[in-house]
C-alpha cells in the first residue's frame, strides 16, 4: 500500500522563527540611523587632538553644517541657500540661545571661502562660537 | 481522533536557524564601523570686525593659512616646523590668543592642522578671520 502523505506533520510550529524575526526587526528600527542624513561625499581632515564627539557632546540642540568640497552647503544632506541657512540657524539661536553647539563639516580640500561664507552667516546671526568636525580616529574600512 | 500531544516532540528547527543565519550574513555585509570624530571650537568674530583691535596685545600669535600652508607669525613653514614653534611658544604664553587668518583659497585642512595643532599645546582661545 502506497504511504499517504504524512499531513499531520505540515503544520510547522512557526512560533520561534517570527519570534526572532521580529526580535531582529525590532533591533533594526531602534538601530539603524538613516544613512542619507549626512553628505557622504565629506572626507574630513584629521584632528587627533580635538575634543572627541559623544553622544553627551551632540545634544539635541546641536546643528551639523556640511560644507562639500564644491561649496554645497546642507544640513541633513538638504542643500541650503545663505537666507535659508540663516533662518536655520536664527531658528536654533532663538530656542536654544546663542551658545548651542554649531558645527562646520566641512570637506578637507573644501576652499576656505566656502567656509568663510558659513561662518559669515553665522556671525551675522550672532552665533560666534563654532566648532569645526575632523577625524580623531579612522575606524571605518 | 483525538490528537495525541507528544507526536512531534521535535520541532524543526530548520528554518529557524536559516533565517538567524541569513541575517547574521546580512549584519556582517552591512555594519560598518564609524570613525570616532572630534570637534575644534573656535571663535568667528562679527564680519565687520577687524584683526587688529587687539594687536597691541603681546601674548598673541598669528597664523596665517595660505593656499600653500601655513605661516606663524609671518614665517612660512612645514607642519612639522609649525607643530615645533608651536609647542615653544605654548610654553611661554598657553593663554594667549591666537589669530588664524585665512584666505580664500586655502584649503580647509590647513585650518583644521592650525586649530589641531592649537589645541594640542592647550591654545583654546582661537578666533578665525578671512582675508
Amino acid at each position: 500500500m502506497a504511504k499517504k502523505p504524512n499531513l499531520e506533520d505540515a503544520a510547522l510550529d512557526m512560533t520561534p522563527m517570527i519570534d526572532v524575526v521580529f526580535q531582529l526587526i525590532i533591533f533594526f528600527v531602534v538601530t539603524l540611523k538613516m544613512s542619507d542624513d549626512k553628505d557622504d561625499t565629506i572626507k574630513l581632515e584629521d584632528g587627533k587632538h580635538g575634543i572627541v564627539l559623544t553622544q553627551e557632546e551632540l545634544p539635541p540642540s546641536q546643528l551639523t553644517i556640511d560644507v562639500a568640497k564644491t561649496g554645497r552647503v546642507s544640513i541633513s544632506n538638504i542643500t541650503l541657500t545663505d537666507k535659508m541657512l540663516a533662518d536655520k540657524i536664527k531658528e536654533r539661536k532663538n530656542k536654544y540661545g546663542s551658545d548651542f553647539p554649531c558645527m562646520i563639516r566641512a570637506d578637507h580640500r573644501t576652499p576656505h571661502k566656502y567656509v568663510a561664507n558659513v561662518m559669515n552667516v553665522c556671525a551675522a546671526v550672532g552665533v560666534w562660537k563654532l566648532s569645526f568636525v575632523a577625524i580623531q580616529e579612522h575606524k571605518a574600512k | 481522533m483525538a490528537r495525541k500531544p507528544q507526536e512531534n516532540p521535535k520541532a524543526d528547527l530548520t528554518p529557524m536557524i536559516d533565517v538567524v543565519f541569513q541575517l547574521m550574513i546580512f549584519f556582517v555585509v552591512t555594519i560598518k564601523q564609524e570613525d570616532i570624530f572630534s570637534k575644534l571650537n573656535a571663535n568667528r568674530p562679527a564680519p565687520n570686525a577687524s584683526s587688529s583691535q587687539s594687536e597691541s596685545n603681546d601674548s598673541q600669535v598669528r597664523i596665517d593659512v595660505g593656499p600653500g600652508g601655513l605661516l606663524l607669525n609671518g614665517r612660512s613653514m612645514s607642519l612639522r616646523e609649525f607643530d615645533r614653534n608651536m609647542k615653544e611658544l605654548s610654553k611661554t604664553s598657553k593663554k594667549a590668543t591666537v589669530l588664524v587668518r585665512c584666505t580664500m583659497n586655502s584649503p580647509h585642512r590647513f585650518l583644521v592642522n592650525a586649530l589641531d595643532t592649537c589645541y594640542k599645546y592647550e591654545m583654546y582661545n582661537v578666533s578665525i578671520f578671512s582675508m
